[in-house]
């Protein structure tokens, strides 16, 4: 039986650089801990617990917590760069 | 050089299989290209005759569509065309659509990638709607016609395989709908009493577009006995007050819903007759289209709503939507007293695009696409 030679549809995704992450800041004697709730149902419950549990790791020095406007649009970029500036580990999360 | 000749000679970008029909669509289904419907196996032939109507370069992308980001490229959504079963007349508003719905204001990577039912919807306006045939009167939302059903079933593939929006991965919608097979109409711009949806949005009457709209499938207004401009709208407000839409809470979030409602061509006529504008529409909607607070759950108000107004009582009327200007108009459909209302998926923007031709012009012919041989 004959062959037949089809295109392929898919795109693959685009080349990206891996994140580098600051190691010498994960290492500081007192974390800067950013907590970056999405505005989902829950969210900051299980935020909260998570920065918590860090807490009871690790000496933290600061917590900062900002708020997604709406959980289904993007962090505005001055959130991104005052979590950037401003700690040293981020969390964020799904929730409901 | 055919600009096929790369991706012929790239091993990557081709795949070989037996030349039957059933192996073919299994080669569909295990590779997660396919939307579950039989596919058109995307030859270098058919693809070349779908670019015949492109005049843009084939490799150039025009855009990068989320979740994954993959480039939007004229060959590679021509290759998704041609599994669709469009016909190359109808690639121009294929890639004009595929285009606008990758405008960041549209928010195609929450539209992806969300538990909720929503599909790009596309409408057009112009001339080429008509010059392909597509269909705006009766039953356009539903099956029977090839430029509608091709197109919309093109732009879901191209979700799939070049955005990624891969059902259960990049699109996690609780239950999906149908409109994500296929979600494209033309307006009934000829039994429209008002502008037209693209001149009403400042295109020229003669300029072909595409609006995208991220919305829900359609929700009936059924009213067969109202005779007057009035009635009908009591009824579209009764059908646009539910509780349980998008727009009504994402808009205390910050963000612009603009929901769309579709007059089947009978009411639209009744509702001009009475003397009521566009305008005069979303006013009257503004105001009567509202919910009370005490509607939601107390968990609900409590999320959505308290932050906003932290003292309102029970019986506070909170409109669809923020503004009479957000709710979008059009005329669509055949002979009967129908009109159908569809909330958006909230935290997006509709996005309208002309049809252009690579040196700006605006087209006016699918034939000003065409590739001279």
């Amino acid at each position: 039986m004959n062959e037949l030679v089809l295109l392929v549809p898919e795109a693959a995704a685009p080349e990206v650089e891996a994140a580098v992450i600051n190691e010498r800041g994960l290492q500081r004697a007192e974390l800067r801990l950013g907590i970056l709730d999405n505005s989902k149902a829950n969210a900051d419950h299980l935020l909260r617990m998570v920065a918590d549990q860090v807490r009871a790791a690790h000496a933290v020095k600061s917590v900062l917590t900002l708020r997604k406007s709406s959980v289904a649009m993007a962090a505005k970029p001055e959130v991104i760069e005052q979590l950037v500036n401003d700690c040293d580990l981020v969390f964020s999360a799904m929730a409901d | 050089m055919s600009p096929l000749d790369e991706f012929l000679n790239d091993p990557t970008s081709t795949v070989r299989v037996v030349d039957d029909h059933a192996a073919v669509q299994r080669l569909f289904l295990e590779r997660g290209w396919s939307d579950g419907l039989p596919m058109v196996p995307p030859t270098a032939a058919r693809v070349e005759a779908m670019l015949a109507y492109c005049d843009r370069a084939a490799h150039a992308p025009v855009a990068a569509m989320p979740p994954r980001y993959g480039a939007v490229t004229p060959i590679r959504l021509a290759i998704n065309a041609v599994m669709a079963g469009c016909e190359p007349e109808f690639f121009p508003v294929v890639l004009a659509a595929a285009e606008a719905m990758c405008d960041p204001a549209f928010n195609l990577y929450a539209c992806q990638a969300t538990t909720h039912p929503v599909a790009p919807l596309v409408i057009v306006n112009g001339p080429i709607a008509r010059e392909i045939g597509m269909n705006a009167r009766v039953n356009a939302f539903g099956p029977g016609n090839a430029a509608n059903a091709t197109i919309g079933r093109a732009l879901r593939l191209a979700l799939i395989n070049i955005g990624g929006g891969i059902p259960g991965a990049g699109d996690m919608a609780t239950h999906g709908a149908p409109s994500k097979y296929s979600f494209c109409v033309a307006e009934n711009e000829d039994e429209n009493p008002w502008q037209p949806l693209h001149v009403e949005r400042g295109f020229a009457p003669d300029a072909t577009t595409v609006t995208l709209i991220a919305t829900e499938p359609p929700h009936n207004v059924n009213d067969h006995s109202s005779t007057s401009a009035e009635g009908i709208l009591k009824l579209v407000a009764g059908t646009m007050r539910t509780t349980g839409n998008n727009d009504i809470y994402n808009y205390q979030d910050g963000t612009y819903p603009q929901p769309l409602l579709v007059f089947g061509p009978e009411h639209a006529q009744t509702v001009a007759k009475g003397g009521l504008t566009k305008r005069d529409v979303r006013e009257y909607l503004f105001e009567h289209a509202r919910v009370p607070l005490g509607a939601f759950s107390d968990e609900y108000i409590e999320l959505r709503f308290r932050r906003k107004y932290p003292d309102a009582p029970l019986d506070m009327l909170i409109p669809i939507f923020k503004r009479p200007e957000d709710l979008l108009i059009a005329v669509i459909g055949g002979p009967g007293k129908h009109t159908v209302v569809l909330p958006t998926f909230g935290a997006t923007q509709p996005i309208t695009l002309a049809l252009r031709r690579a040196d700006g012009a605006l087209a006016r012919s699918v034939l000003d696409f065409k590739k001279k041989i």
